[in-house]
């Protein structure tokens, strides 16, 4: 490498210099882009292994279990930067989004050693962390023998990191002091809207001020559209991810829970509250109103293709399931990003979470050496590159939110980055940790789908639903 | 003979033809979207008339997707190819086991004889994850744990109960007096076994077969549980198709097409085998 090369990418190390003004003056020396790319790459894990031993365990080798998405790609495109820096070997396998959990659940249920790692949301490890299958990792993060000194823990958003860790007790608040870091946050979605700005155009509506708003904007686009396009596009599924994304995020910024927790820890059901009811009633008018005809079987993936497709005007859910549709789809370019604020008294957003972690496996042959895997595919070096060459969004670092590139690079989704930092700060997991999350959601899912379907009313049938769960708190002895 | 008139004819053929378009509608469909890209496939409303692409066959044989978001790494071939391995081979180690089986249990009467009989068709009675938790473990210990060894074993207890029980049912429909007959002509049994009764169990064996390859092909959670991603079958392959950011529905299509042939071709070429082999071997006079 040249000099001036070798001079201006120790300027960007140090810090002198940004991203942008580095490529920049990479460029200006000649160098294609890719090739200043691979020089930054390689000059950024030599910054990595200055103050660090990256190769203790050279020789090695480690295997991942992970999901197939754009998280996952992003790594893979970046591992050989990884095998360089420590001489570990990676391999991994993928499966289907469909199928996956399927996969960690038996490789963990058996005990398998096969896996090291794997990809996992922050709500399956409130089952896998007490069953004793994950590895509290703030063993790792806190020894600083094992953890390198740039690894900036306290760089990850606080209400993300706070949300990957749980005491363990039933209603324990994620982030408490004694709780344990069952997974370190890695990608993350916020529930936020977005919308077709052409057709929001053409029925000359605004972006939703509230929860009421939304209700009459979805009903004026209805309407006004045409070509039978749907108002707004949310989940119905009888699946505890129907509660999870719009529905979630509105609710909480009502100050509405699903569970109290009494001061001797005993659980009960809060969803038969009058605020809550005032609020279901709302939600289900909305559905019933503007939703999609067949509601009840939508999922992530029918809520997205309907709006890539222009069958929906916008959605409430996940920000990047918009970001998705913004590329090769038919209203690919017409998606604009909102922060929404259901609660007129709220302050901001605070949106419900999902988050891709990734956690190691109790029954991993080395943990030191896939902790070393972990730190450096939760690195602000790594998330960096997956955020800016590939779909590495929502990263969870806030380094990767001030990087110019990255900032440059969402210009193409209109108010996401705005959408992002509006919402930030009251991003987190909103549900109460506890082990029947995933039977107490699917109910109260079911039970919305009654009430869209008019089977039952919105008061009776949160009473009946409140009276089913208390009954299984108490027959699990939560409540 | 019967004769019919022509009305009964043409009103024959008419509701022949909506059957046989009722039933084969989806497949004409699935193979029209095969040659769609996404864009057109999700065009409201939905239309027959299209550019024809040749794409999504191209992305499966190659094994690179382009989409927005990005390349998308294939090994639908490798699915394909696990498919058509594990489902030959394990039908093919339980021909070889289940057909002398089903012989000695239809032919001759031993102590326990039946209870063996049950005992191999009450793996099919268990809900698959319950038997493969455990078996993972012992497959851990014994070094069968993602291996097509280990695979092809697991798959008996799809194949093996199937083929024993229908192959057995045939033999017992067959006289055994032929088989005396050729025994005291001065064979052994085991000649009497290959001579006489196999050649007459042809088809109810061919059937047995037939059934058993469709269901090892539509097999799911075995090799999810068992094995590691390069040996995953075309059922658990075509999943990759749905991903966060979006659904291919066009290589689903192409997939579907691609992972049915195989069996279509066998179920066409043994049809007759196949409707001949079931139905004597299912009732007993």
């Amino acid at each position: 490498m040249y000099d001036r090369e070798k001079d201006l990418i120790s300027a960007f190390l140090r810090g002198q210099v940004d991203r942008r003004g580095l490529l920049k003056g990479l460029g200006a020396m000649g160098l294609a882009a890719g090739t200043a790319g691979t020089l930054l790459t390689m000059a950024q894990s030599r910054a990595m292994a200055a103050d660090f031993d990256w190769q203790a365990h050279k020789g090695k080798s480690l295997k991942l279990l992970l999901n197939k998405h754009p998280y996952a790609d992003a790594m893979i495109a970046n591992l050989e930067a990884f095998k360089t820096l420590t001489g570990i070997e990676v391999t991994y396998d993928v499966f289907p989004e469909d199928v996956y959990f399927d996969k960690v659940t038996a490789a963990l249920s058996s005990s398998s050693s096969e896996y090291d790692a794997f990809m996992t949301g922050a709500y399956m490890t409130w089952t896998y962390g007490p069953a004793g299958w994950t590895e509290d990792l703030n063993t790792w993060i806190k020894d600083p023998a094992k953890t390198s000194p740039t690894y900036a823990w306290d760089d990850v958003l606080e209400g993300v990191r706070k949300s990957c860790a749980w005491n363990g007790q039933p209603g324990g608040t994620l982030g408490s002091d004694d709780a344990k870091q069952w997974c370190i946050p890695w990608g993350f979605e916020q529930n936020n809207i977005t919308y077709n700005a052409k057709m929001f155009e053409k029925a000359g509506v605004q972006p939703p001020k509230d929860l009421d708003d939304l209700v009459a904007v979805a009903a004026k686009l209805t309407k006004d559209v045409g070509n039978n396009v749907y108002g707004v596009g949310v989940r119905g599924s009888r699946s505890w991810a129907t509660i999870h994304p719009g529905f979630l995020s509105a609710y909480a910024n009502f100050g509405q829970k699903d569970l109290n927790v009494s001061g001797e820890g005993k659980l009960s059901a809060a969803m038969n509250t009058a605020d809550s009811k005032a609020f279901h009633s709302k939600w289900v008018e909305m559905i019933q109103n503007s939703g999609p005809k067949d509601w009840s079987t939508y999922t992530w993936y029918q809520v997205g293709t309907d709006l890539g497709a222009g069958a929906s005007a916008m959605i409430f859910d996940a920000d990047i399931l918009g970001y998705f549709q913004n590329g090769g789809t038919k209203e690919a370019g017409n998606l604009a990003f909102h922060g929404f604020k259901a609660n007129p008294a709220a302050e901001a957003p605070t949106p419900n979470i999902w988050i891709w972690s990734l956690a190691m496996s109790s029954f991993s042959k080395d943990k030191d050496a896939t902790w070393y895997f972990l730190q450096w595919a939760s690195s602000v070096e790594h998330a960096i590159f997956g955020a800016t060459k590939h779909d590495f969004v929502n990263p969870v670092r806030s380094a990767v939110w001030k990087d110019e590139m990255f900032v440059e690079k969402l210009k193409k989704y209109p108010g996401y980055f705005e959408m992002f930092t509006a919402s930030a700060p009251g991003a987190s997991i909103k549900f109460t940790a506890q082990p029947l999350f995933f039977d107490l959601t699917t109910e109260w899912a079911a039970t919305l789908q009654k009430m869209v379907a008019k089977e039952v009313p919105v008061d009776e049938g949160l009473d009946q639903l409140a009276q089913s769960i208390d009954k299984q708190l108490q027959e699990a002895g939560l409540g | 003979m019967e004769h019919s008139s022509p009305i009964e004819r043409v009103l024959r053929a008419v509701a022949l033809t909506l059957v046989v378009l009722f039933f084969m509608f989806p497949i004409f469909w699935i193979v029209l979207m095969s040659f769609q890209t996404n864009e057109t496939i999700l065009r409201i409303p939905p239309s027959v008339v299209f550019e024809p692409t040749l794409s999504n066959y191209k992305a499966l044989l190659s094994g690179r997707l382009e989409t927005a978001a990005g390349t998308l790494e294939l090994n639908f071939l490798r699915t394909l190819w696990n498919s058509i391995f594990l489902s030959v081979t394990s039908v093919a180690v339980s021909l070889l086991l289940g057909v002398p089986a089903a012989y000695a249990f239809a032919r001759h009467k031993f102590r326990g004889s039946e209870d063996i009989a049950f005992t191999l068709l009450s793996f099919r009675f268990a809900p698959p994850l319950l038997v493969l938790l455990p078996l993972t473990i012992y497959f851990q210990q014994i070094g069968l744990a993602n291996t097509y060894i280990g695979l092809i074993w697991v798959y008996q207890l799809i194949c093996l109960p199937l083929i024993l029980w229908i192959v057995r049912g045939y033999f017992e429909d067959i006289s055994a007096d032929i088989e005396y007959a050729y025994r005291i002509g001065g064979h052994s049994w085991f000649a009497t076994f290959r001579k006489i009764a196999l050649p007459l169990a042809g088809p109810g064996i061919a059937a047995a077969g037939l059934l058993a390859f469709i269901f090892a092909w539509n097999n799911f959670v075995f090799a999810l549980v068992l094995a590691s991603a390069d040996k995953q079958p075309v059922t658990v392959g075509a999943l990759a198709f749905v991903t966060a950011s979006g659904i291919q529905y066009g290589q689903i299509a192409a997939a579907i097409v691609l992972s049915i042939t195989p069996t279509l071709a066998l179920a066409l070429y043994a049809q007759r085998y196949l409707v001949e082999g079931l139905s004597l071997g299912a009732v007993k006079g």
